[in-house]
């Protein structure tokens, strides 16, 4: 399967080369949705300047890096171009390599459970065959390499693609099995941008299945390994930001990432949720909707591991999704590396309810956002209300669209173990449903 | 004889009678020069101030801030400079994100009227504007380090208009949706004016609803007040622009506006007028007047008293030498107190060496122990993950 990635990655390569060297590529690198003040490039340059001046990058709100960010592009800061496309290469290499895995490992299950007869007699259309999946990892690749999404967040040289590559390596790690290699990147991860703490859940989850410990709270060997990989994880997260600090010999860089993250002081439109409200917020109530915010992002963690602690993968998947919705700045680079993910579902495709429509609504949205914005930025005719619709309807179009994913997933699996055709008591056709 | 004696009587009697033609007509003379004289010192006041106020924040109380940005652009067309007026906005319109027009206010639907334009100096803005800062404006309590410009330097020669618009009940007037001003409160700020010898008149216009209560309280002296609507009455807003969305001025301003662009510096209109500005059938509510404390007749009171900045010239024929005070001064400087050495600047900008520097290459290097530490950490994991078996193959 060499060959075609190989293809793949030099058409993406071409098309992102292409477009470096015509005239969109400034027109991208300044449009909101594709850089936030997290990740904007322009703010990697102001840092560097203020760095050769003197001063801290993080005096004056502009710089919003983490010191390893200052410590790569310090010296690759006249190839940024060559960096960023390799990122992308290296991210979509890390979920070839993984996903390849994954099918390994889910297809070693699949004939475990068939050989366990824990199936139901009638769901042979239901059971994944090597066939099928055996393209499913180029297609992943594919999917993140050519989606508009990531060659314009490539082109705009956002450094969400470093985020995206990292928290890729991170999947490889925890699929390939190797606890100390995930927590490391993991805590690279959150590291970067404090989000992917919610991750840990799933990988624990899939460390603890691959090593076959059940999950029970009261057994002695799960809250052994959780210890053991949760000290790696911290372990690796206080190693890597004391390193930090030798960087620059200050601390600065806490406030200025974390705090920032957390905080939400800067409130320039982007494709989230929370500048609108904040731009409107009396200031003695700032501080308890900033906390229901976060909240919210971190909430779902929980629950979705009780439900979901069979199947850690797709629950890696849709906490990703629940992280690129809700979080503080997100940008559409971080909604392209959870779509690299539905190839690897699409044999939920048939219990897809509403896909026609969702897949509209993110089309239509992706074109309206330039559209309302010029109308209000520049032609003075629309408002900010018109953007945070169309934002609005974007985040319920992406909220549908896992909700819709992860009822698909549910429901295959409630039909795997108790048949395709479910009747209720009185012999009539029933209908499952997701309370 | 008998016939001189009737001629001398005749010319007694028409010398009296003109005697007393005269006699009447002096005073009436004299009554016209009193009256010019009159005319000339109508009002006591030598200066004019205005403070202006608008209460309330938030995008859909738009109209408060074009309302009192409106009075600002008549009062300083009439002639007040900005240094004599204190205007106080509570939130800032022309600037606001969901300003379809930004940098401007606008009066009129269609845009017709900014009232915005280039030369608006805020003194008070956002959050300052509270009742705290309103009340110490008015008694001059005000802290050593206010600047200027946010200071209502009055004296007892002052005439001041004072203008309020916002939202308002029965007795108080809401600063910034979260305290208020009562009408007791005001009343008392007023004395204490009248006790500082801060003015010589004030007129108060309010544009609230229920504006009549808040003048209801007043007792010191030469105040005459006018308020948009009475008590249980609500004021209320004129046209909404479709473009911008909201309402753009409330109906009591907006006549008062189109009144006042009426009025020139030379204008001899008087205060009776305004008051018959925005009857009932315009304004809906029925806006109402308090002259009881003011001991001039309104009717001699000309607007441009308290809108405009009227200076009385005296025109003199006699000419003043100041020559002679000049060689008094000089006189008084002892000569050795002169300076005997020539006064030179320090060096401070060695400006030879600037120019004729090369410019310094600096650059920033990471800290060896970062990268040190780096790449060590990097290595660790390496053959932590692959094993130390494969140190052989790179030695």
């Amino acid at each position: 399967m060499a060959a075609p990635l190989v293809l793949v990655v030099l058409a993406a390569v071409t098309v992102r080369a292409a477009l470096y060297r015509s005239s969109l590529a400034a027109f991208i690198a300044e449009r909101v949705e594709v850089a936030s003040p997290l990740n904007a490039w322009k703010r990697v340059v102001e840092g560097l300047a203020l760095l050769d001046l003197g001063v801290s990058p993080y005096s004056g709100a502009v710089f919003h890096e983490t010191p390893l960010i200052i410590y790569l592009f310090h010296f690759l800061i006249e190839y940024a171009e060559l960096v960023f496309m390799i990122t992308d290469v290296l991210t979509a290499v890390a979920l070839y390599l993984a996903i390849q895995d994954f099918n390994k490992v889910v297809f070693k299950k699949q004939k475990l459970l068939i050989e366990l007869d824990k199936y139901a007699p009638d769901v042979a259309e239901l059971i994944q065959t090597p066939m099928e999946m055996h393209y499913i990892p180029l297609k992943v690749a594919l999917f993140y390499l050519l989606n508009p999404y990531t060659v314009m967040s490539c082109v705009a040289k956002s450094t969400c693609a470093i985020n995206n590559s990292v928290i890729a390596f991170f999947i490889l790690a925890t699929i390939k099995g190797s606890a100390f290699l995930s927590a490391v990147f993991l805590a690279l991860a959150t590291y970067q941008s404090l989000y992917p703490l919610t991750l840990f859940a799933p990988a624990l989850l899939y460390l603890l299945q691959r090593q076959f410990i059940p999950i029970k709270l009261k057994s002695k060997s799960f809250w052994l390994y959780t210890m053991q990989y949760a000290s790696l994880y911290l372990c690796s997260l206080v190693v890597i930001i004391c390193l930090s600090f030798f960087l620059l010999n200050s601390w600065d860089f806490i406030p200025a990432v974390y705090g920032f993250i957390l905080s939400v002081p800067d409130l320039t439109p982007n494709i989230g949720l929370f500048w609108y409200f904040f731009a409107e917020m009396f200031e003695h109530f700032s501080l308890f909707f900033v906390c229901v915010f976060q909240i919210n992002v971190f909430f779902y963690t929980i629950p979705l591991a009780i439900k979901l602690k069979e199947h850690p993968v797709f629950f890696m998947f849709v906490q990703l999704a629940i992280i690129s919705i809700f979080k503080s700045y997100p940008t559409v680079g971080d909604v392209a590396l959870y779509m690299a993910f539905l190839p690897v579902w699409s044999h939920l495709y048939r219990f897809l309810r509403n896909i026609f429509i969702l897949s509209c609504v993110l089309l239509f949205c992706s074109f309206l956002f330039p559209v309302v914005w010029h109308l209000w930025i520049y032609a003075g005719s629309a408002n900010s209300n018109f953007y945070y619709a169309i934002t609005l309807t974007f985040n319920i179009g992406q909220i549908l669209l896992i909700s819709d994913y992860f009822y698909a997933f549910l429901r295959r699996e409630y039909y795997l173990t108790h048949g395709l055709h479910l009747t209720r008591q009185d012999g009539t056709e029933a209908m499952l449903v997701l309370k | 004889m008998a016939a001189a004696v009737p001629g001398v009587s005749w010319a007694r009697g028409a010398v009296a009678v003109l005697l007393l033609l005269l006699g009447c007509c002096g005073p009436e003379l004299a009554g016209g020069l009193q009256d010019q004289a009159e005319q000339f010192f109508r009002s006591g006041h030598t200066n004019n101030w205005a403070v202006l106020v608008c209460t309330s924040r938030f995008w859909f109380n738009y109209r408060h801030v074009a309302n009192t940005l409106s009075v600002y652009r008549s009062v300083k067309r009439l002639g007040i400079p900005d240094s004599h007026i204190v205007l106080m906005l509570a939130d800032d319109m022309a600037c606001n994100p969901r300003n379809p027009k930004p940098a401007t206010v606008f009066s009129h639907k269609n845009m017709e009227l900014n009232v915005y334009g280039d030369d608006v100096e805020v003194d008070y803005r956002s959050y300052e504007v509270t009742v705290e800062n309103f009340l110490r404006v008015l008694t001059g309590r005000i802290p050593p380090s206010t600047p200027r410009s946010k200071r209502l330097l009055s004296d007892d020669r002052s005439n001041i208009l004072i203008y309020m618009t916002g939202h308002g009940g029965n007795g108080f007037l809401k600063f910034q949706d979260s305290e208020e001003i009562t009408n007791v409160e005001l009343a008392d700020a007023f004395e204490q004016m009248w006790q500082k010898r801060r003015y010589n008149e004030l007129l108060f216009i309010i544009d609230t609803c229920q504006g009549a209560s808040m003048y209801e309280r007043f007792y010191s002296p030469n105040i005459m007040a006018l308020a948009s609507s009475q008590v249980g009455e609500d004021s209320l807003s004129h046209q909404p622009d479709l473009a911008i969305g909201v309402h753009l001025m409330d109906r009591y301003t907006f006549y008062v506006l189109e009144f006042l662009e009426e009025i020139h510096p030379a204008s001899q209109t008087n205060m009776n007028d305004l008051f018959q500005v925005c009857p009932k059938s315009l304004c809906v509510s029925t806006p109402g007047h308090r002259t009881d404390l003011f001991q001039r007749d309104p009717q001699n009171v000309l607007i441009t008293d308290f809108f405009g900045s009227v200076r009385k010239v005296e025109i003199t024929t006699e000419t003043v030498s100041l020559d002679r005070e000049v060689a008094g001064f000089e006189s008084k400087f002892p000569e050795e107190e002169l300076a005997t050495e020539p006064l030179k600047y320090a060096e401070q900008l060695p400006v030879a060496q600037i120019i004729h520097q090369k410019p310094k290459p600096k650059d920033w290097h990471p800290p060896g122990g970062f990268i040190l530490g780096l790449w060590a950490l990097i290595i660790m994991v390496f053959f932590k993950t692959y094993g130390i078996k494969h140190m052989k193959h790179v030695f």
